[in-house]
């Protein structure tokens, strides 16, 4: 490849956003199968294989342009009804974008492998076959239509297509004509389009062949949708729209309608443009053959401008910042949360301004100002300066943050891989898509999740034999639950499968020697299930290619402590596991508390901190040994932070403690001193300072020398477990 | 005033210092060219470890700093002195002194319990290149760079050094120069 370094992660960061978009819709694609197919959904597909075929040609990747020109043709004919969608169809599509990105990932690292290159052909010559194989005889049911030649004529075969399937499906359709005034017929058809699109489906937009008067433009919009003509007259008064039925369809009563409230949300023409609205629907096949008297409107690229406006990730379906783990560093940004970084900056700018005027004011050698007042100034636009510094601070973050969704969709079709493999039925369940967290965490995430969910469906879950025979449902369910939690998210995999074996584990760990029969006779059953994640610790008797791969959950536990995050698991025996995984929102800046033991300063991130209290020498008890502290009627361990991590103790009469931890696995960290409160970035201890217990990472306070900032989660771990697992730590 | 001075020190203190003045040919430069294609010199950072001069592979050393303050980890290694901030990279700093036994146990510089004396003005730490994440060494003073070649370095003979980080004895002029493999030094 002579393509240049920038050129290749150019190619990498666009080739793994498109791969992201079709992910996400083959993964609803996936979901939705033997439903209706959603003629947007298979366009988006078309979309993405089209745009990636010709950024690959582009970049001379041979591999990825000729498999994604196969999927295209197979696209192609799947969306003009050639073909049908069938299940194999369905994993052809899926084999074809597993090799999309194991091809890309190649690519990213200048390497050519042939084991890819067969792969990239055989999958292409499976789609070539469906392509082959398939056609479906149409009957012209357009004949019905009171359509004017001149307008069949300009019809696309895929509008024509559409046009037949509504139809056949029994819909209505509608010639809509709307006449817009030439200077912003772009905004007002976007608003027609979304109303429309609300309602039924757009099929086809084309310049009216009799124009409106003098100044404006009209265009004959082809409607079809389940609504009767009056709701839709009613929906579109606010806009300058008439509508003239083609074909109308015979109301079933019993089918639910659109509250009439949602129709006629008035949208007054002038009110602010919904640039977020998609604007892209199938209009951009119909100017290709229309006259050219639209430039901007017939631009191909026009389909394309909602991936350019992208749609604030807060919207629940889970679109958003599309990124491939490690393949690409770029964050797409929503263009609003951008201005409001831009208003920041200027904001910050005026402030500077000002603070220079006043600081020549007082340099300038003639009458100085009175102090007061001059302070007063000062006073004032520091405040401001903090204020602004603040909104910048926030936004910056808020610009980091992305979507969890992006990762369930790839854990989607992991299980969907997994479970066709091991011969399992699987229903894969999300929810919480929309919780958006750190990127950087999102990307760490991907991985430990991966494991979790494999281990589900692989070890989990029964076959649907067994399952029968247990008199449970034949699919199981496999679940991901995300939410916030204050400063927290908690995402939760759970399965109904069979449970963790405590006996199995009690077993391996004597056998494996991490514990005494008499130490492993003691432990309740949580206890044992926590086992699982210590380091070599597997129970599977079959060791399967999928999860078995010599890396256990103890790797899982090492990554997500790397971002701070704890993981817990409960299961019960026969009824299913649930792993939880709390993990901070943000992890580039951090509210962290300064505190000093023994004279050394640490930071301790806040939001791992429920309170801080402090407690005279003379109230700590001991249990077994081991000092407790009462907390408004509960007791819960006390640690030492002098004692955990070995400094010189100094003797005080009072100490703060600060609790950490959540629910039933809390404890109290028993500082010297409170410093302060600080925001901080915390950057980890790479190299060999990887695994330093009890250490997330170093952060600078301003100071010469770096300050540890401590790992609570992994602090919480090592005292709870100490008791009966020292090998733990 | 000695406080003073340490205080402006501080106050003044910039991790990079000029390489450049260190570096003294074994060769006349047009020599040099001649021996280029017979016999290639390397290039190595001298530097002292209490009374010895020890010596490696100038491409090994990233840079050369002065010693900033450290910040000790709790319950680590032994020959860990602690970590720096060097242009917002935090680096582990290693003792390798303890290793070469020329002494019982590293100096204590990080921390409140800082032993007075351990440091010198000429410590410096060499930033040294490695897989895992480069690392600092520290080092009782920076000599100079040298260049040996081949036949200048004589193997070790049974009985010297303790252990396979020891490369082999630099020989320049009466000078002796023990090289040093400080990966394995640091392991």
């Amino acid at each position: 490849m002579t393509t240049s370094t920038k050129g290749l992660s150019d190619f990498v960061a666009e080739a793994t956003e498109i791969l992201d978009a079709l992910s996400r819709d083959l993964a609803i694609l996936d979901r939705r199968r033997g439903e209706r197919l959603e003629p947007d959904l298979v366009n988006g597909i078309f979309r993405s294989a089209h745009s990636l075929k010709g950024l690959a040609a582009m970049f001379g990747e041979q591999r990825i342009a000729q498999l994604a020109h196969q999927t295209e043709d197979l696209l192609d004919r799947l969306r003009l009804g050639r073909i049908e969608l069938t299940e194999k169809v369905v994993d052809a599509l899926i084999e074809s974008f597993d090799t999309f990105q194991v091809v890309l990932a190649e690519t990213s690292r200048r390497e050519r492998s042939a084991v890819a290159t067969e792969r990239a052909e055989a999958v292409s010559q499976k789609l070539a076959q469906f392509i082959d194989s398939g056609t479906v005889e149409q009957s012209d049911a357009l004949d019905q239509l009171e359509l004017d030649t001149q307008v069949r004529n300009v019809l696309t075969e895929y509008e024509e297509h559409r046009l037949r399937e509504n139809l056949r499906e029994g819909m209505a359709v509608w010639k809509v004509r709307a006449v817009f005034d030439l200077s912003d017929f772009d905004q007002g058809l976007a608003r027609l389009n979304s109303k429309l699109k609300s309602l039924g489906e757009v099929i086809s937009t084309l310049p009216s062949a009799d124009p409106g008067d003098g100044t404006g433009i009209a265009f004959d919009i082809i409607f079809g949708g389940k609504v009767e003509t009056e709701k839709l007259r009613l929906a579109l008064t606010a806009l300058p729209a008439s509508v003239h039925p083609l074909f109308q369809f015979q109301p079933q009563p019993a089918e639910p309608s659109l509250p009439l409230e949602q129709l006629v949300s008035p949208t007054p023409p002038g009110a602010e443009p919904e640039h977020r609205s998609p604007v892209r629907v199938a209009v951009s096949n119909a100017p290709q053959q229309a006259s050219g008297a639209l430039p901007a409107y017939a631009n191909p690229r026009f389909g394309t401008a909602d991936a350019m406006v992208r749609p604030s990730p807060k919207q629940p379906d889970g679109e958003g910042d599309p990124v491939g783990r490690g393949l690409t560093q770029t964050v797409r940004v929503d263009i609003g949360r951008l201005d409001s970084l831009m208003d920041a900056v200027g904001e910050l700018l005026l402030i500077k301004a000002n603070v220079a005027r006043l600081a020549e004011q007082a340099s300038r050698g003639g009458k100085p100002p009175p102090g007061q007042l001059w302070g007063h100034e000062l006073h004032r636009e520091s405040r401001l300066l903090e204020r602004k510094l603040d909104d910048l601070q926030k936004g910056i973050l808020e610009v980091r943050m992305v979507p969890l969704g992006q990762v369930f969709d790839k854990l989607a079709r992991t299980v969907r891989r997994i479970a066709r493999e091991s011969g399992k039925e699987v229903d894969f369940l999300m929810r919480g898509g929309e919780v958006e967290v750190d990127k950087l965490i999102v990307e760490a995430l991907s991985d430990p999740l991966m494991h979790i969910v494999r281990n589900a469906v692989d070890h989990g879950v029964e076959t649907p034999d067994e399952r029968e025979r247990l008199s449970k449902r034949p699919r199981a369910a496999v679940a991901i639950r995300a939410m916030q939690r204050g400063n927290q998210v908690v995402i939760e995999i759970s399965d109904d499968g069979r449970g963790l074996d405590e006996e199995r584990i009690r077993e391996v760990a004597v056998r494996t020697g991490i514990l005494t029969r008499a130490q492993a006779e003691e432990m309740t059953p949580r206890e044992l299930q926590r086992l699982i994640f210590l380091p070599g610790f597997s129970t599977a008797s079959r060791v399967s290619e999928l999860s078995g791969r010599g890396v256990g959950l103890d790797v899982v536990k090492t990554n997500i402590s790397r971002l701070s995050g704890m993981i817990d698991t409960h299961s019960e025996r026969g009824v299913g596991s649930t792993f939880t995984i709390t993990l901070p929102e943000t992890l580039a800046i951090v509210r962290a508390l300064v505190v000093s033991v023994s004279g050394r300063v640490y930071a301790v991130p806040l939001n791992a901190v429920s309170e801080i209290t402090s407690i005279a020498e003379s109230e700590v008890r001991t249990v077994e040994g081991r000092e407790v502290i009462g907390l408004r009627g509960k007791t819960i361990p006390l640690a030492r932070l002098a004692r955990v991590f070995e400094l010189p103790e100094t003797e005080l009469r009072r100490c703060f403690i600060l609790v950490v931890g959540l629910a039933h696995r809390r404890l109290g960290i028993a500082v010297d001193e409170l410093l302060g409160q600080q925001d901080v970035v915390v950057k980890p201890l790479g190299g060999r300072l990887r695994h330093t217990p009890g250490i997330a990472g170093a952060t600078d306070l301003g100071d010469r020398n770096p300050v540890l900032v401590l790992d609570t989660g992994a602090l919480i771990e090592e005292v709870v477990n100490s008791e009966r697992r020292p090998e733990l730590v | 005033m000695a406080a003073f001075a340490d205080i402006l020190k501080q106050f003044f203190y910039a991790p990079d210092e000029d390489v450049g003045e260190l570096f003294r040919p074994s060769i006349p430069a047009d020599e040099m060219t001649l021996l280029a294609s017979q016999e290639r010199p390397g290039e190595y950072l001298a530097f002292f470890l209490a009374q010895e001069c020890y010596a490696i592979p100038i491409d090994q050393v990233r840079e050369i700093v002065r010693v900033p303050p450290l910040t000790e980890i709790p319950r680590s290694a032994d020959n860990l002195l602690g970590v720096i901030k060097l242009r917002g990279e935090i680096l582990p700093v290693y003792d390798v002194k303890m290793r070469l036994k020329l002494c019982e146990r590293p100096p204590k510089i990080a921390g409140p319990e800082v032993e007075p004396g351990s440091l010198t003005s000429t410590s410096r730490i060499l930033i040294v290149r490695d897989p895992e994440g480069d690392v600092g060494v520290l080092v009782d003073a920076v000599r100079e760079v040298i260049r040996l070649k081949p036949s200048e370095i004589e193997s070790l003979a049974p009985g010297i050094g303790g252990g396979d980080h020891l490369v082999g004895l630099g020989h320049l002029g009466t000078d002796l120069f023990i090289l040093l493999d400080i990966h394995k030094a640091l392991a």
